[in-house]
C-alpha cells in the first residue's frame, strides 16, 4: 500500500526514496499510515524532514570522491534531469573499486534543488 | 566506506527523528509513534544491509517493545542473503505469541494441543481436531488402514504405464494399417546412409542389432524379393523403453513420394498429407481453402496445403527474435535487488564528440546491494 501524496522536490522524487534508507523510511511511514499510527499528514512531514536532512548529511558528512568510466548506452534529459544507462562501468573511490555491468544514473540538477 | 555509510544514516535518523518531533507533539502523536517509527526504520533498514548491526545496537533498546511488529516482516524484507548478522533477540523476541507451535511428534501426539484453538471440549473433539489427529495418525504411525500404502503407492506408476501403453498401442494399429508409415517409421528412425548399409550387410545376416545403450532398438530385416511390405512392431520388451521394431522391406518396392515429418510439430502432418481433401482444412483460412480447392481440385491442393502449413510454423519458431539481451536487461532493472543505481545532483554534463564528461555531487550509489554515497563524482563515458 501506497501513500497518496507525491513528493515535490526533484531530491525527494528520484535521489532519497530510492537509496535504502529512503525506501526504508516510505516503507515504515507506509506500513504506520495504513495500520492508523500515523496520520497521512504527520508522515508527509517526516519525509520533507528527511530529505533535508538527507541532503545536508550528504553535503556536510560525506567527503569521498568518486569517479565513474563507462561505455554509454543510453542518455537522456528530460525535465531537468539527466539519466544515463552505462555498460561495464567502473567506479572507483579512494578504498574501493566497483564493476557493474549495467548501472543507471539518475542526476537532478543542482542548481534547480531548492531547500 | 561502509562503516561511513552506516554512520551517516544513523546520523540522518537521528537528526530527522530529532527534528519531527516538535510536529508530532503538535500533532498529538505520542512519542511512542516516533519510537517505533524510528525503530521500525532502523529494523527495515537493518534488513537490507544499508547500516551495521554493531553500530545501532544501542538504539535497538527504543526497538524492544515493537520488535514482534518487525519480525513479522522479516521473511518479506530484503534478500536473504542480507540477513547476515542479526542478532538472536531479533530473529526470536522472548515474546510468548512468537513462539512457534511446534508439530509435536508422531508418537507423542497430544489430542488436547489441537483442541485449544477450536475451544471444543474434551469429551465432544471438533471435527477440526478430529481431522488433524486423524491426520496425524496416518502420517505419523502405521495403522492397520495404513497397510495399503506400499501397493498404492506403487499402482500409481503403473497406472500411468498402462495409459503410455495404450496410446502406443494406437499409434502402432494406426502405422501397421498404412505401408507407406511403416516405411516412413524407418527412413526417420535410421537414415538413408545406414540403411544402405544394413542393406549390404543383411544379405548375409539379415539381423543387426543396433544397442548403444539409450533407447535401444533391434532393427529386423529379412528381405523377400516379392513379399508386400509389412511393417510389424513389436510390443515394448521391458520398462526402459528398449523395443523391438521388425522391418519386413521390400526392397524393390520404392517409397511413395511421401515426405515424412517429424520435427515435433505437426508431425501427423504425413496422415493429413495423404488425405489431402480433409487435410489442408487444418492449414488453411477457410476462405483460402475455398479457393485453392475452386482452382486445381485434385493435384495441386497437397502443394499449397503444406506452403502454408511451413509458414504457418515460422512464427513459432522465430518469434522471440526480438528479444534481444538488453530487453532483458531493461526487465532486470524493475528488481529492486538486482538494480544497480546512482542517484545524484549534476552540476555539469558536457560532451565532445561522443566522449561525455559529467560532475555529479552528493550522490547515493547503489552498486551490488551496497549503498556507497560521495560527495563529488566525475564521469567520463563513451557513447
Amino acid at each position: 500500500m501506497r501513500l497518496g501524496f507525491r513528493p515535490t522536490s526533484f531530491s525527494l522524487k528520484y535521489r532519497d526514496q530510492r537509496s535504502s534508507i529512503g525506501m526504508c523510511l516510505t516503507e515504515t511511514l507506509d506500513e504506520m499510515v495504513s495500520t492508523g499510527t500515523l496520520s497521512p499528514e504527520l508522515a508527509y512531514q517526516v519525509l520533507v524532514q528527511f530529505d533535508k536532512s538527507m541532503t545536508e548529511a550528504l553535503e556536510t558528512q560525506v567527503k569521498s570522491k568518486v569517479s565513474v568510466k563507462g561505455h554509454l548506452h543510453t542518455y537522456r534529459f528530460c525535465d531537468n534531469v539527466w539519466t544515463f544507462i552505462l555498460q561495464d562501468a567502473v567506479f572507483k573511490s579512494e578504498d574501493r573499486l566497483e564493476q557493474v555491468k549495467r548501472v543507471k544514473i539518475v542526476a537532478c540538477d543542482s542548481k534547480l534543488l531548492t531547500q | 566506506m561502509a562503516t561511513n555509510v552506516s554512520a551517516v544514516y544513523i546520523h540522518v535518523v537521528d537528526d530527522v527523528i530529532s527534528k519531527v518531533r516538535e510536529e508530532f507533539v503538535n500533532y498529538g502523536a505520542g512519542e511512542s509513534v516516533l519510537n517505533e517509527l524510528q525503530a521500525l526504520w532502523e529494523m527495515k533498514m537493518m534488513q537490507c544491509g544499508a547500516i551495521s548491526d554493531v553500530e545501532r545496537s544501542s538504539l535497538r533498546k527504543n526497538a524492544a517493545p515493537i520488535t514482534p511488529v518487525h519480525d513479522l516482516n522479516v521473511p518479506y524484507e530484503g534478500p536473504a542473503e542480507e540477513y547476515e548478522t542479526p542478532t538472536a533477540e531479533m530473529l526470536f523476541p522472548p515474546t510468548p505469541l512468537q513462539t512457534p507451535i511446534q508439530t509435536p511428534l508422531p508418537g507423542t501426539a497430544d489430542t488436547a494441543m489441537y483442541n485449544i484453538p477450536t475451544g471444543a471440549s474434551d469429551y465432544a473433539p471438533s471435527p477440526i481436531s478430529d481431522i488433524r489427529n486423524s491426520i496425524d495418525l496416518k502420517a505419523g504411525r502405521p495403522s492397520p488402514y495404513m497397510q495399503p500404502p506400499s501397493p498404492w503407492m506403487s499402482q500409481r506408476p503403473l497406472g500411468v504405464d498402462v495409459n503410455v501403453a495404450y496410446v502406443e498401442g494406437r499409434e502402432e494399429a494406426g502405422d501397421s494399417s498404412h505401408q507407406s508409415m511403416t516405411q516412413d517409421f524407418f527412413v526417420n528412425s535410421t537414415g538413408k546412409r545406414k540403411r544402405d548399409d544394413y542393406a549390404s550387410r543383411l544379405n548375409s545376416g539379415g539381423y543387426v542389432p543396433q544397442q548403444d545403450g539409450s533407447g535401444d532398438v533391434t532393427v529386423e530385416f529379412s528381405l523377400p524379393q516379392n513379399a508386400v511390405t509389412q511393417g510389424q512392431k513389436s510390443s515394448i520388451r521391458d520398462g526402459q523403453g528398449t523395443a523391438n521394431f521388425k522391418f519386413y522391406f521390400d526392397k524393390d518396392a520404392k517409397p511413395t513420394p511421401v515426405i515424412p515429418q517429424h520435427d515435433g510439430i505437426h508431425d501427423d502432418y504425413d496422415d493429413i498429407f495423404q488425405f489431402q481433401g480433409v487435410s489442408s482444412e487444418d492449414y488453411n483460412t477457410p476462405g483460402d481453402h475455398v479457393e485453392i480447392r475452386a482452382a486445381t481440385p485434385s493435384v495441386g491442393t497437397p502443394k499449397p496445403g503444406k506452403n502454408e502449413a511451413a509458414e504457418d510454423d515460422e512464427p513459432s519458431l522465430n518469434e522471440d527474435d526480438d528479444d534481444d539481451e538488453l530487453d532483458d536487461l531493461d526487465q532486470e532493472e524493475d528488481e529492486p535487488n538486482t538494480q544497480h543505481l546512482v542517484l545524484a545532483l549534476f552540476d555539469k554534463v558536457t560532451r565532445t564528440k561522443s566522449r561525455w564528461k559529467c560532475t555529479l555531487k552528493d550522490g547515493i550509489m547503489h552498486l551490488n546491494n551496497r549503498d556507497i554515497l560521495f560527495n563529488k563524482a566525475t564521469g567520463e563515458f563513451e557513447f
